[in-house]
């Protein structure tokens, strides 16, 4: 099975958490529904490149947050998720984000101003290509 | 967890080399990938794990038992070893001959999955091995040890002489080897792919010592070169102080290049003061290498 999930090799994330942010966005958005059986931990370690030891913290990650369920001996699946869970798990990976940008405007010292405008600016224009 | 393999203190005394003293843990259900130069000892340990040399010192176990004392029948029969060189005592039996012979010595020898790997390997073994090219000959000694269904499988350079495309098969075959959760690979490489698409664990040695065991995703997230704008001269000492920097260049005019072996803990410490970060890249497996040669046993 082929999962949407890309790395970046040279990002100052770690592995794990790129990997988890994109597969719980897969999850929450609905592309993987309840019930999808994922690949075993081996096999998306192998599509992946990366270790074992990585794949398993982030299905253990998700599973504490009760987006996956492993089934001793059938694998990993996408767990039933809550409608208002859904929607708290939607805004959170969006909070998650946008603290990202505003990390990344602070490093470089913009003003509260600049990255207001600059995140106006986004909203208008991803807005007007969909 | 368990471990799969355990040694403690092993030392070997050679005219012209000297092993150890190694102390190493293997775990068990990951691939554990041993990377050094030529000489540098990887044969030589896998040859006293299986009790094939004697040390000098110290103490191993594999599987649980103790190496070198008692029938070690019981957990040879659960191993699978695939020595860097085809063994020229064979040259004159055909494939299935020596199949033949295998298959008395291993109980869980699985025929089906034999025949499977020599289609996949498109491998004829009615061939004698003397006549088979290397890299057929390397396949075909591939399946054997596969198709023992061994609980730890040692490696030693196990795509030398093998074509891409058989490459590709062999690193997808020990995926799937790995599959059931609770097997092991031991295996010695200087193939960087090999090592980045197979290993979990990567041990590190030169000139018969171990310079680190490192998670391998973690030790591509620490090892990275950050480029930094900075303008005076007086930067470069504050630079090489940082948590984590191994190395400063000047990589051009208001540019310096640090070399990190905590990348996280360098960046934080950039930033408090006040340097912001170019841009950064991860570094390769044979550069890591070089840095913890040149600091390790060459310094």
């Amino acid at each position: 099975m082929w999962l949407p999930i890309h790395l970046n090799e040279n990002s100052a994330e770690p592995m794990y958490h790129q990997i988890e942010v994109q597969l719980r966005a897969l999850i929450v958005s609905g592309q993987l529904t309840e019930g999808t059986l994922l690949p075993s931990i081996r096999e998306l370690a192998q599509i992946l490149k990366c270790s074992v030891i990585t794949v398993r913290r982030v299905y253990q990650d998700l599973e504490t947050e009760g987006l996956l369920r492993t089934r001793q001996g059938t694998g990993t699946f996408v767990a039933s998720v809550q409608q208002e869970d859904l929607g708290r798990q939607r805004t959170a990976s969006v909070i998650e984000a946008v603290e990202a940008a505003v990390d990344a405007g602070m490093r470089v010292q913009l003003t509260r101003r600049e990255m207001e405008q600059i995140v106006a600016r986004v909203i208008d224009e991803r807005w007007k290509e969909s | 967890m368990m471990e799969a393999v355990t040694l403690k203190g092993v030392e070997q005394h050679r005219a012209h080399f000297q092993l150890g003293p190694i102390d190493l843990n293997i775990d068990q259900g990951y691939v554990t990938a041993i990377v050094g130069p030529n000489g540098s000892g990887k044969s030589s340990t896998f040859r006293l794990l299986l009790d094939l040399a004697k040390p000098d010192a110290g103490q191993m176990s594999v599987l649980g038992y103790p190496v070198g004392q008692g029938d070690d029948r019981e957990w040879k029969r659960q191993i699978g070893y695939l020595p860097e060189e085809s063994d020229f005592l064979d040259d004159s039996i055909r494939g299935s001959e020596k199949a033949a012979f295998i298959r008395k010595w291993y109980s869980e020898w699985d025929v089906n999955l034999y025949q499977d790997l020599l289609r996949r390997f498109e491998v004829d073994d009615s061939i004698k091995l003397g006549k088979m090219s290397k890299g057929m000959r390397r396949k075909f000694e591939m399946a054997l040890v596969i198709a023992q269904k061994p609980k730890l499988l040692l490696l030693d350079e196990p795509s030398s002489g093998l074509d891409p495309i058989a490459w590709r098969s062999m690193i997808d075959i020990l995926h799937r080897y790995m599959e059931p959760g609770e097997r092991t690979i031991l295996m010695a490489s200087h193939i960087i792919d090999e090592v980045r698409r197979l290993a979990d664990y990567i041990v590190f040695m030169a000139r018969g010592q171990i310079l680190g065991k490192y998670e391998k995703d973690e030790l591509f997230e620490r090892w990275h070169i950050l480029y930094v704008p900075a303008a005076n001269d007086s930067d470069r000492g504050k630079l090489l102080a940082m948590p984590g920097v191994i190395e400063v260049e000047l990589a051009g005019v208001g540019m310096y290049r640090l070399m990190t072996n905590d990348a996280p803990q360098t960046e934080e410490a950039l930033q408090a003061a006040q340097f912001s970060i170019g841009s950064r890249q991860a570094m390769q497996l044979d550069e890591i290498l070089q840095v913890l040669m040149q600091k390790g046993v060459y310094a």
